[in-house]
């Protein structure tokens, strides 16, 4: 049995997607994109939240969710409408709700200042709209709410007779709810179905017909088995059967078509309200009728036959339906329920419970709208998983090595086994991952609240469009994505899109755009947040980096390089500071948190016309793709994302200029280099032509050589954190085991580049930049 | 009088955290047998697939709720004599009124005691054992 401890940890969580379904329901509401549904489900959410927090006790959740409630049950009702300035006071109720839920979690008291601006704001909107019934609600609310007292066990006022189940039989219960009209609503349709051929070479099944149909409520039916030919000459896909008789339910007609919805126009179907038949004995349905009679029932064929019956007349045919079934008779090839079937057709008696155990898996695997069948486990059982899958693949690299190391002639069927478990184990593991990932909207969804926000308080005005909202990634990474995404995103309205006023004169649209798009490519999910804004203007980003000293007075830069600067700690290009985008301190913090999650960051822009920027992450932090490199004794691995090519350069390409610890010539630029052994103190190094360069990525679109021995290949390893055992190591991302057993560190490429300049001595390879404007070196 | 640990009950709330709560107070009062389902849908499934001597619902869910599910039960042929407990917030008085109607055999107002929990069972069941 769970503890209470552990149920108020599923309440928290029901929390979350609650909030997270207020926002989204909200901002589609501001939009003006909001229908009843969405007002319904904001409501249901915000009433669950309270509906929890009253079980477990979490009193001033209570009370706030109850005064937000009020208000969102006013709009259900019509009597308060969504208007942009009423969706304004509930966003921000929200976050109130979203502060007491973490309160409440953390069990801290809850300060009534956190709540009261909200909720004075809610309760205008109460009192402003619908001053009589509503105000005195919330007031009776109120009083109900703050003595905090435990709910009472009676509605005082209402009289409620507890009715004994032992009372409840069919005269007292049905014929109650059923002469209450409008109470219970129940009604008596007369219902023929026919199957026409057609029905069953459409691949329809009428039992499931008639199984759905049965879960309406009282289905009395009899079949009609009178065409039913002798068995030799039955056509096993023709349907003989049909069925007649009456469906007593509560559910409204729309129900009924429903169930029919896709057979319209491929059988014959009467559905009626039944105003003769009120009751279920009156119903022509007799549970002794089994086979229709070639008389149809006069009160039957009276009242109805205009639909019913186009040529009623009993002498046209021993059977009237036939001639509404011209097509019948006339077919050659013809379908056929299947026999074994037939038998459970029999519905006139009162059902079964072994009759009805068959009906609901009809139900079940119909697919219920929006209601994926999910379960919800606790993330450290899912990391367990993900840990003993690292370690499987750990295993199975390891006999990998012991295979190849056997002799030929044990080693041939070895291998094929050893395929397969390479192939499962590669399974498994994207099926775990798939466990962790999570749509991106989660952080999303967060963003066009954001963008009204700083639209309204910058006096611009911007649109936001988002795309691949559904794109998975781990939930580790869609953890980390949210500062930088809202970093860039306020960095694009604050410096980016421009006042209505210099767009009107440029030439745009008054309101500017920015999209926020999502999408995976090979193993990478990139994440694209373009603005039509002015973009970055090149000289005043260089005037900028030379005031600060960040590039020298007389360097030569690309304007990709320029555009880059903004990358480097301290800079800022906004002429007047503002309190949305800071101190500029952000870009280069938005790089480093997303170089953390081994990811990169780039930019486009162009002038006058807006700017890209552009995230790829990996998809998981658990497991990567490494190359396993060697120097002298030591084996490193290198994460692949970060590696841009390799190759074994003549000795002639690398020149060893004063003051560096080299340079490589490619393709007419020149590359800073970086030996592994020097910067890893690393004896014995081999100092051949045979050593292999690997060039990397900085990050900024920079590159970088690192010199080591060997490539010793290509491999997925799992990743193991380091940092609890010994803290942050700079140039060291993890450990991982490889197929050997041993240890091997994975190496952070990218802090790398940083280490390679400052060991370069900044002069040296600036001067070099300098004077080869066409190369791509590091430019501080 | 009905023993408690042989009545089998089914508990319909959306929220999980409800259910759970719901199901330990039933279990403080000796119910050992207890059915969940997360909205009226698959509550009605699960009424439809086994007799059941007690249903104990929210009003507010997803897909069906609490009172469709009532009247659902209520015209289901097998399942149509199961008393029905319908679950409901403070502020929800109106509701109580139309689940009477539509043929509630009681309602329990959230949040709730074993005691009070018990005392809404008995009204309905007889005396506990």
């Amino acid at each position: 049995m769970a503890s209470l401890e552990q149920l108020k940890l599923t309440f928290f969580e029901e929390c979350s997607e609650a909030l997270s379904q207020i926002e989204s329901g909200l901002t589609a509401l501001r939009e003006g994109a909001g229908s009843d549904d969405t007002i319904n489900a904001v409501f249901r959410s915000v009433h669950s939240v309270k509906g929890g927090a009253g079980i477990f006790g979490f009193d001033g959740l209570v009370n706030f969710a109850h005064v937000f409630e009020t208000v969102l049950d006013a709009m259900r009702d019509g009597e308060l409408a969504a208007t942009p300035e009423v969706v304004d006071i509930l966003l921000p109720a929200n976050d109130v709700l979203s502060d007491l839920i973490a309160l409440s979690r953390a069990g801290e008291p809850i300060p009534a200042s956190i709540s009261s601006a909200s909720r004075i704001a809610l309760e205008s909107l109460l009192h402003g709209h619908a001053a009589g019934k509503d105000a005195a609600g919330t007031d009776a609310a109120g009083s109900e709410d703050d003595d905090g007292t435990p709910a009472p066990a009676e509605f005082e006022g209402i009289d409620f007779v507890p009715v004994r189940a032992e009372q409840f039989d069919d005269a007292a219960l049905m014929p109650e709810a059923a002469a209450e009209p409008g109470s219970a609503g129940e009604h008596t349709y007369r219902i023929v179905f026919r199957p026409y051929p057609e029905l069953l070479n459409k691949a329809n099944e009428p039992l499931y017909l008639l199984r759905e149909l049965r879960q309406l409520g009282q289905l009395d039916l009899t079949v009609e088995t009178d065409k039913l030919p002798p068995l030799a000459e039955l056509e096993p896909d023709h349907p003989y059967l049909s069925w007649t008789g009456t469906l007593r339910t509560a559910a409204p007609r729309e129900a009924i078509d429903e169930v029919f919805e896709f057979v319209v126009g491929d059988c014959e179907l009467v559905i009626e309200a039944d105003t003769a038949a009120a009751s279920t004995g009156g119903a022509p349905a007799a549970a002794d009728m089994l086979i229709w009679s070639a008389e149809p029932d006069a009160a039957v064929a009276e009242a109805e036959s205009p639909v019913l019956f186009p040529v009623a007349q009993p002498t046209a045919a021993a059977l009237p339906a036939v001639a509404a079934l011209p097509t019948v008779e006339a077919l050659p090839r013809v379908q056929a329920l299947p026999r074994a079937e037939a038998p459970s057709f029999d519905m006139t008696a009162a059902a079964e419970p072994a009759d009805m155990a068959a009906a609901p898996r009809a139900t079940a695997s119909r697919p219920t709208t929006g209601g994926a069948t999910t379960t919800r486990v606790e993330l450290e059982k899912i990391d367990r998983v993900v840990n003993m899958v690292g370690e499987l693949v750990i295993s199975q690299a390891m006999l990998g090595q012991v295979v190849h190391a056997l002799p030929e002639e044990v080693r041939g069927s070895l291998l094929q086994v050893l395929d397969e478990v390479v192939h499962h184990t590669r399974e498994l593991k994207d099926s775990v991952m798939s466990m962790r990932a999570q749509p991106v909207s989660a952080v999303f969804q967060r963003m066009p609240r954001l963008v009204r926000e700083l639209a309204t308080k910058t006096g611009k005005k911007v649109r936001l469009e988002m795309a691949g909202e559904n794109t998975e990634v781990d939930r580790s990474i869609i953890e980390r994505l949210g500062d930088p995404l809202t970093h860039i995103i306020r960095n694009a309205i604050d410096h980016g899109i421009e006042a209505p006023s210099s767009r009107a004169a440029a030439g745009k649209a008054e309101e500017g755009t920015i999209r926020l798009a999502a999408e995976h490519r090979g193993s990478r999910i990139v994440i694209e947040i373009s603005d039509d804004g002015a973009g970055i203007n090149p000289e005043r980003v260089l005037k900028k980096a030379r005031d600060r000293g960040l590039v020298g007075a007389d360097t030569n830069l690309s304007e990709d390089e320029i555009n880059n600067l903004i990358f480097l700690p301290g800079f800022s290009t906004a002429e007047i500071v503002s309190d949305i985008s800071g101190r500029g301190v952000g870009m280069d913090v938005v790089r480093r948190n997303i170089q953390d999650v081994g990811g990169r960051i780039s930019i486009k822009s162009e002038r006058g016309r807006g700017m890209t920027i552009q995230l790829a992450l990996p998809l998981t932090l658990a497991v990567m793709d490494g190359m396993v490199v060697r120097v002298a004794q030591e084996t490193y691995v290198m994460p692949m994302s970060a590696i841009v090519e390799c190759l074994r350069p003549p000795a002639s390409d690398v020149c060893n200029l004063i003051g560096t610890r080299g340079v490589l010539q490619l393709r007419g630029g020149l590359v800073p280099l970086v030996h592994l052994s020097e910067l890893l103190e690393i004896g014995g190094a081999s100092d051949s032509d045979e050593r292999v360069i690997i060039i990397g990525d900085a990050g900024d679109g920079s590159r970088f050589g690192i010199v080591v021995d060997e490539l010793c290949g290509h491999q997925q390893v799992v990743v193991k954190s380091i940092e609890e055992s010994y803290g942050v190591v700079p140039g060291i991302a993890g450990a991982t085991i490889l197929g050997n057993g041993r240890v091997a560190f994975i190496l952070d490429i990218e802090k790398f580049a940083d280490l390679a300049s400052n060991q370069n001595l900044a002069a040296g390879v600036s001067r070099f930049a300098s004077a080869a404007p066409s190369s791509n070196a590091i430019v501080n | 009088m009905p023993a408690a640990a042989v009545l089998k009950v089914l508990v319909v709330d959306d929220q999980n955290s409800v259910r759970q709560m719901t199901r330990m107070t039933l279990e403080q009062i000796g119910v050992r047998n207890i059915h969940e389902a997360e909205n009226g849908r698959e509550a009605m499934d699960t009424a439809a697939l086994q007799p059941l001597d007690l249903i104990i619902s929210d009003y507010n869910m997803p897909e069906m709720d609490g009172l469709a599910l009532l009247r659902a039960v209520r015209g289901h042929p097998a399942a149509r004599k199961v008393p029905f407990i319908l679950l409901t917030g403070r502020s929800d008085r109106e509701l109580v009124v139309q689940a009477a109607q539509a043929g509630a055999n009681n309602y329990l107002i959230k949040p709730f005691t074993a005691d009070i929990l018990r005392q809404k069972i008995e009204q309905v069941m007889g005396k506990l054992s």
